[in-house]
C-alpha cells in the first residue's frame, strides 16, 4: 500500500496538482472555520471564567442582586459570624481615548479593605501605595498593570484619557501592578479605582455590583453560603466565583452554540468537496484501477488506496486548516466578544485567541474524518469497478441506477418525516432538532441528484434556444455525466439551503422585532445613559424625570427600569414603567388578557404581565402568579396578561413602576421615554434636553427612528453568523465549480478537439464552459430555494421555540437571495475562467489523441 | 491448466446478449494457444473469464485445478497474483510510474519485500531487453518497448498462465514480430502456458494450437499449420 501511495497516488497528485490543491482547499476551509470558531469560543468562555476567577482573588463567595447590592448590605454582612473580610466591587468596561490600547476593565474596590481579598503585588517605587489613604485623597487616582502601562507608555504620575459615561476623564496612574494573579485578569487591561469614585463615575447610586466575601478559617463555603442566604434573603444571590463564572458562561452559551452550526456546516462542505473530487478521481483513474485489479489487487486494496489518499489529504488539510484557523480566529473572537458584551452584558478578557493542543488535535482529526467520510463512497465504488468494465472502450461514467424510484421514494419519505416531526413534535429539545436535521439532510442527499437531473433536462431546450452551440455543448456535458457535477450541485445546494434557512430565520427575527418595536416603541425621544443594552454603564436617578418634564416642549416622560435576575435558572428580564400612560400609546398583541386587564391589574393592583416565551418556558399564564425574590422578600405577582414580546429570549415580566419601587426600592432609571407636546419640534426638544444634562450626567438622546435603528444594529450582530455562512457558501460554489469544470474539460478533451477540428472557435468553447458553470449554480439555486424555505420554517418554528420560546411568522430571505443571485453568477463565471482557458487552449492534434 | 465446461456468459437484463453460448475447452500446461474469431465472437469475454476478471453466467472454469466460477472477487484477485498474468493490446501501463515501478506493481500488491522486488524486476527487465530503460516513463518509450514492459510485468510474478489480448494489435509488423518472438521464447524457456486472443493470422501462427470462435461457440480447434514456427 505504501508503494502504491508513494508512486501511483503521488504521481496522480503531481499530474493534477491544481485539482488536488482545490480538494485540499475544501478541507482547509472546513477545518480553518471549525478550528477558528472552536478556539474563539474556547478563548471567549475561558476569558469569561478567567476574568471572574482572577478578579475574585481570595473571595470564597460573591453576593449579587438584580439591580445592584445596596451599600448598607456590607455592614450587615460584615457583622455575620464566619466572615473574615468583605469588599464591595464595581466592574465596568471603558475605552481609552487611544483605541489601539483596547478596552479596559475598570475594577472599583475599597482599597482600605481589599488587601484581604486580592494580592496587588506593588513593588519598588509603588511601595507607597501601601498607604491607600494617599491614593484615596486624589479622586483621579487609578492603578494600572505594568503590562498595560508599558504598552500605553505610562509612568507613575502620568495621566491617561478614558471615555466614561460622563465624557472623557483623565485618570492618573498612582501605582502599577505586577503581572500576577489579579493583574492578569482581562488580559492585563485593568484599571483599579476607588469603589466610591466608581459609583459616581458609572451612576451606580448607592449600590455596588457585588460584594466579595472571604470566609474565616474553619468556615466552610456551604456554611458561609447558608449564613449569608439566611441573613440576606432570597433576593440576593450568594455563590462561589466559580459558579458565577459558569452562570455567565451559560448565559452566552446559546449564542456561542450558534457558531457550532456554522463550523459543522463548514466541515460538511469540505466533506462534499472531497466526495466530489474523489468521485471524479475514480472516474478518471478507472483504467489504472482496472489494471491494478487485473494484476491481482483485491477490491479492499483498491478501496484502501483511495482511503489512504483521503487520509493524507485530511491530515495535510487539517494541519494547514489549523494554521489558517489561527489566522482568522481573532476575527471570530472579536465578533463573538462584541455580541456577548452588547447583548448579554458578559465580558471576556481581552486576550488573544488561545489555540490549545486539544483543539488542534480535534481539528486535524475532524479534517481526517471529514475527508474519509467524503472519500468513502467513491472509494467503495472504485473497489467495485470490475477490470472488464474499466477496460471497456469509450466514455465511462460511474453508473447511476436505472431505476431511481426507490431512491426518490426514500428521499421523499425522509423529508416528509422531517416535516411531520417539525409540525407534530413527538419529543422536544436538541434530540428533536437533531432528528429533524438528520432526516432532512438524508432526504436532500437522496433527492438532490434526481431533482437536478430533472431540472437539467427541463433547462436543456431553453439553453439550446438561447445559445445553439454553447447551450448544446453545456447541456450535453451536464446530462452526459451527471456524476461529475452531482457532488458540486449537492454541496452548493446544501450550502445555499443553509444560507437561505439561516438568512430566513435571521430575516424573520429582524422583521418580527421591527414590527414589535413599531408597536411598542412609540415615544418621540429616548434618553439613555448607556449604549450597552444589558449592562448599562450608568443609571439615571429617578428624580431626573421631574427635571425632564420641565424641558419646554416635553409632554410626558416615563421611566423604564430593567433588571435581569435569575428565575428558575434562567436569566429573565423584569421591566417596570408607568403602565397607565405607557399603555395609552403602545399596542400589544395579546395571547391572553387585554389592554384593560393590564391597565387595571398591572397599573392599579400590583399585578404583572408576561411575554409569550415566559409563559411557555415556565408554564405560567393568566390566573396564575409568578413568585419573584425581591429585596423585601419573596412576592407573588398575579399574571394579568400574556403578550407577544421580544424583550428577552429567556422570558420577560412587566410591572408598574410603583410596584417595582415598592418591592425593589430602586428608583434608578435605564431609559426615559419622552413624548413631545403637539406642535413641538423633536429636534429642538432634544437639543434643550442635551443642554440641560450637559456636564451633569451622560445622556444618549435618540429619536424613535434612531433608537429603533440602534436596536436593529444590536440584532444585526447576530447576522455575523449569516455573513460567515454566505461567505462559506460562495467558497463552496467557487471550489466546487472549478473542480467540476476542470474535470469536465479534461474528460471532454477529445470531444473539444473534435469540435475545434470541425470549426468551433475558442470563444464558443469558453462560452460553453462558462454556461456550464452558470447552469450548475442555477440548478443548485433552484433546488435550494424550496429546501431553504423549509429549513427557514424549521428554524423559525422548532429551533426558535426551543431556544427562545418566541413564535415568529415565516419570512423568506429575499434580501439574501437577491444578494446571492447577483454574486453567484460572478463567482461562477470567475470559477469557470481557468477551465475555460484550458479548454480554449487545447491543441487539436493532441486533443483528438487524448484518452 | 485450463478446463472449461459448458461456459455460458450473457450480458444485460431484458435484452440480454449471449457472449459465450456453452464453451467446452481444455488447454494443457505448457501449450501456446491462439484464440481467433470475428468481432463479437466472444474472444475477449473468454479471455476475461479465463483470467478471473469476470465470472461465467453458468458452467465451470478450472484454472490450474481451481474453479474460478465459485470464487469471490477477493479470492480471484489473490489467485491472479500467483497464477495468471496479463498482456493487453493497449499495454495498460501506469502512465505516471517509471518502467521499473510498473513492473514492480504486482509484486508490491502481493506484499513482496523490497529486496526481492528489486531483484525480480531487474531480472524481468533483462529478460525483455529493457535493462537500460528502467527509469523511463511509458510516454518516453516506443509501442514495442511499452509492450515489452507489459510482458516484463507479466513475467515478474512467475505465473504459469499468461493471457494476452491482441498483444501485437497496436504495433507495426517488425515490432509485432519482436513481441511474438519474445512470447515464444518465454513459452519455450519457462514452459508458461499462453492463451493469446488475436485477429492476426501471422500472430496466431506463432502458437501451437488455434481455437476459432464464432457467435460465442467454438467453431474450430486444432493445431496451427506450421505452428510454433
Amino acid at each position: 500500500m505504501n508503494f502504491l501511495l508513494r508512486t501511483l497516488s503521488l504521481s496522480y497528485v503531481r499530474r493534477h496538482l491544481m485539482k488536488t490543491m482545490l480538494t485540499l482547499l475544501g478541507v482547509v476551509v472546513g477545518v480553518a472555520t471549525f478550528s477558528a470558531i472552536r478556539s474563539a469560543q474556547g478563548t471567549l468562555v475561558k476569558g469569561i471564567r478567567s476574568t471572574v476567577d482572577r478578579v475574585a482573588g481570595k473571595a470564597h463567595l460573591q453576593i449579587t442582586m438584580a439591580g445592584g447590592v445596596p451599600e448598607e448590605v456590607q455592614e450587615k454582612v460584615r457583622a455575620l459570624p464566619g466572615i473574615r473580610a468583605i469588599s464591595p466591587v464595581i466592574e465596568q468596561i471603558v475605552v481609552p481615548e487611544r483605541g489601539e490600547l483596547g478596552s479596559l476593565m475598570v475594577i472599583g474596590i475599597d482599597l482600605l479593605g481589599d488587601r484581604e481579598m486580592r494580592e496587588y503585588g506593588f513593588e519598588g517605587e509603588d511601595a507607597d501605595l501601601d498607604d491607600p489613604l494617599l491614593f484615596l485623597a486624589q479622586p483621579d487616582s487609578a492603578i494600572f498593570t505594568r503590562d498595560f502601562a508599558q504598552r500605553a507608555g505610562l509612568k507613575t504620575g502620568d495621566t491617561l484619557p478614558v471615555r466614561v459615561p460622563t465624557g472623557v476623564r483623565r485618570v492618573a496612574a498612582r501605582g502599577l501592578l505586577s503581572p500576577k494573579g489579579f493583574a492578569e485578569a482581562f488580559g492585563g487591561n485593568l484599571m483599579v479605582v476607588d469603589v466610591y469614585a466608581a459609583q459616581e463615575l458609572f451612576g451606580r447610586g448607592r449600590r455596588f455590583d457585588r460584594i466579595d466575601v472571604r470566609l474565616a478559617e474553619g468556615t466552610t463555603v456551604a456554611q458561609g453560603t447558608a449564613t449569608l442566604a439566611k441573613a440576606l434573603g432570597p433576593a440576593y444571590r450568594v455563590e462561589t466565583p466559580d459558579r458565577r463564572g459558569k452562570q455567565m458562561e451559560q448565559t452566552v452559551n446559546n449564542f456561542v452554540a450558534g457558531f457550532n452550526i456554522t463550523s459543522g456546516f463548514a466541515l460538511s462542505i469540505g466533506t462534499f468537496l472531497i466526495f466530489n473530487a474523489f468521485n471524479v478521481a475514480v472516474n478518471r483513474r478507472r483504467r489504472d484501477i482496472g489494471t491494478l485489479r487485473a494484476l491481482g489487487a483485491t477490491p479492499r486494496q483498491v478501496q484502501s488506496l483511495f482511503l489512504m489518499e483521503a487520509l493524507v489529504i485530511g491530515l495535510i488539510g487539517g494541519a494547514v486548516g489549523c494554521l489558517a484557523g489561527g489566522a482568522i480566529a481573532e476575527g471570530f473572537l472579536k465578533m463573538m466578544g462584541q455580541t456577548t458584551d452588547t447583548i448579554y452584558g458578559v465580558t471576556s478578557s481581552g486576550g488573544s485567541v488561545r489555540f490549545p493542543p486539544g483543539i488542534i488535535l480535534e481539528s486535524v482529526l475532524l479534517g481526517i474524518v471529514a475527508s474519509l467520510i467524503g472519500a468513502w463512497n467513491p472509494a467503495l465504488a472504485a473497489s467495485r469497478i470490475s477490470p472488464t468494465e474499466a477496460f471497456a472502450k469509450g466514455a465511462f461514467q460511474a453508473k447511476i441506477a436505472a431505476n431511481q424510484a426507490p431512491r426518490i421514494a426514500a428521499g421523499v419519505v425522509a423529508l416528509d418525516c422531517a416535516i411531520l416531526m417539525a409540525l407534530f413534535p413527538p419529543y422536544a429539545g436538541n434530540p428533536l432538532i437533531l432528528s429533524i436535521m438528520a432526516l432532512g439532510g438524508v432526504g436532500m442527499v437522496l433527492l438532490v441528484g434526481p431533482l437536478s437531473r430533472l431540472i437539467l433536462r427541463l433547462l436543456a431546450p431553453l439553453l439550446m434556444g438561447l445559445s445553439p452551440v454553447a447551450g448544446r455543448l453545456c447541456s450535453d456535458a451536464l446530462l452526459g455525466a451527471p456524476r461529475r457535477t452531482s457532488g458540486t450541485v449537492m454541496a452548493m445546494a446544501f450550502s445555499l439551503t443553509f444560507v437561505f434557512g439561516l438568512g430566513g430565520y435571521m430575516g424573520s427575527m429582524t422583521a418580527t422585532m421591527v414590527k414589535w418595536m413599531d408597536d411598542v416603541l412609540t415615544s418621540d425621544l429616548y434618553v439613555r445613559a448607556s449604549a450597552n443594552w444589558s449592562r448599562p454603564d450608568f443609571l439615571f436617578p429617578g428624580t431626573l424625570r421631574q427635571e425632564l418634564l420641565k424641558v419646554p416642549g416635553v409632554r410626558a416622560v416615563e421611566s423604564v427600569r430593567t433588571i435581569r435576575p435569575f428565575y428558575q435558572g434562567h436569566q429573565i428580564v423584569i421591566s417596570s414603567f408607568e403602565v397607565g400612560p405607557v399603555m395609552k400609546r403602545i399596542k400589544y398583541e395579546y395571547f391572553s388578557g387585554n389592554e384593560q386587564s393590564i391597565v387595571q391589574g398591572v397599573g392599579r393592583q400590583g399585578m404583572c404581565f408576561v411575554s409569550e416565551n415566559f409563559c411557555g418556558r415556565f408554564n405560567l399564564g393568566v390566573g396564575q402568579s409568578v413568585e419573584l425574590m425581591t429585596p423585601t422578600g419573596p412576592v407573588r405577582f398575579p399574571i394579568a396578561a400574556v403578550v407577544r414580546d421580544y424583550g428577552s429570549d429567556q422570558g420577560a415580566i412587566y410591572m408598574d413602576r410603583n410596584t417595582y419601587l415598592r418591592h425593589w426600592q430602586d428608583d434608578r432609571v435605564d431609559i426615559f421615554d419622552v413624548s413631545v407636546a403637539a406642535g413641538a419640534d423633536v429636534g429642538q426638544v432634544r437639543n434643550l434636553m442635551r443642554a440641560k444634562l450637559a456636564g451633569k450626567m451622560p445622556a444618549l438622546i435618540s429619536t424613535r427612528q434612531e433608537f429603533i435603528a440602534e436596536i436593529k444594529k444590536a440584532i444585526d450582530a447576530f447576522h455575523a453568523l449569516t455573513r460567515v455562512t454566505v461567505f462559506l457558501a460562495l467558497v463552496v460554489a467557487f471550489l466546487g465549480i472549478v473542480t467540476s469544470l476542470l474535470i469536465s474539460v479534461a474528460e471532454r478533451t477529445r470531444e473539444i478537439g473534435v469540435l475545434k477540428a470541425l470549426g468551433a472557435i475558442p470563444s464558443q468553447i469558453v462560452r460553453s464552459v462558462v454556461v456550464e458553470a452558470l447552469v450548475i449554480s442555477l440548478v443548485a439555486v433552484i433546488v435550494a430555494i424550496p429546501a431553504g424555505n423549509l429549513f427557514a420554517a424549521f428554524m423559525e418554528g422548532a429551533v426558535a421555540r426551543f431556544y427562545t420560546g418566541w413564535s415568529m411568522p415565516h419570512e423568506y430571505p429575499w434580501e439574501i437571495m437577491a444578494q446571492l443571485l447577483v454574486t453567484l453568477p460572478f463567482v461562477s463565471t470567475l470559477a469557470a475562467c481557468i477551465p475555460a482557458r484550458q479548454a480554449a487552449r487545447l491543441k487539436i492534434t493532441e486533443a483528438i489523441e487524448y484518452e | 491448466m485450463l478446463r472449461l465446461q459448458n461456459v455460458v456468459k450473457t450480458y444485460g437484463g431484458k435484452s440480454a446478449v449471449t457472449a459465450l453460448a456453452g464453451i467446452d475447452l481444455t488447454v494443457t500446461g505448457g501449450e501456446m494457444v491462439a484464440i481467433m474469431g470475428p468481432s463479437g465472437s466472444g474472444k475477449s469475454t473468454l479471455l476475461n473469464l479465463l483470467g478471473g476478471l469476470d465470472v461465467p453466467t453458468s458452467g465451470s472454469i478450472l484454472v490450474a485445478g481451481t474453479d474460478l466460477a465459485d470464487k469471490g472477487e477477493k479470492e480471484r484477485s489473490m489467485f491472479r497474483r500467483t497464477t495468471i498474468s496479463y498482456i493487453f493490446q493497449a499495454y495498460h501501463l501506469m502512465p505516471t510510474l517509471k518502467v521499473s515501478q510498473n513492473v514492480a506493481l504486482p509484486l508490491h500488491l502481493a506484499g513482496e519485500s523490497s529486496a526481492e522486488v528489486s531483484r525480480r524486476v531487474a531480472q524481468a527487465l533483462k529478460d525483455v531487453g529493457l535493462e537500460g530503460r528502467s527509469s523511463h516513463l511509458p510516454d518516453e518509450l516506443s509501442g514495442g518497448e511499452r509492450q515489452r514492459v507489459a510482458i516484463a510485468r507479466a513475467l515478474v510474478t512467475g505465473a504459469p498462465l499468461l493471457l494476452a489480448d491482441e498483444p501485437t494489435g497496436n504495433l507495426d509488423t517488425a515490432r509485432g514480430e519482436e513481441i511474438l518472438n519474445l512470447l515464444r521464447a518465454i513459452h519455450r524457456e519457462r514452459g508458461t502456458t499462453i492463451a493469446m486472443v488475436t485477429h492476426d493470422h501471422h500472430a496466431a501462427s506463432a502458437c501451437d494450437r488455434l481455437i476459432r470462435l464464432r457467435d460465442g461457440r467454438v467453431e474450430g480447434d486444432g493445431p496451427v499449420a506450421g505452428g510454433g514456427r
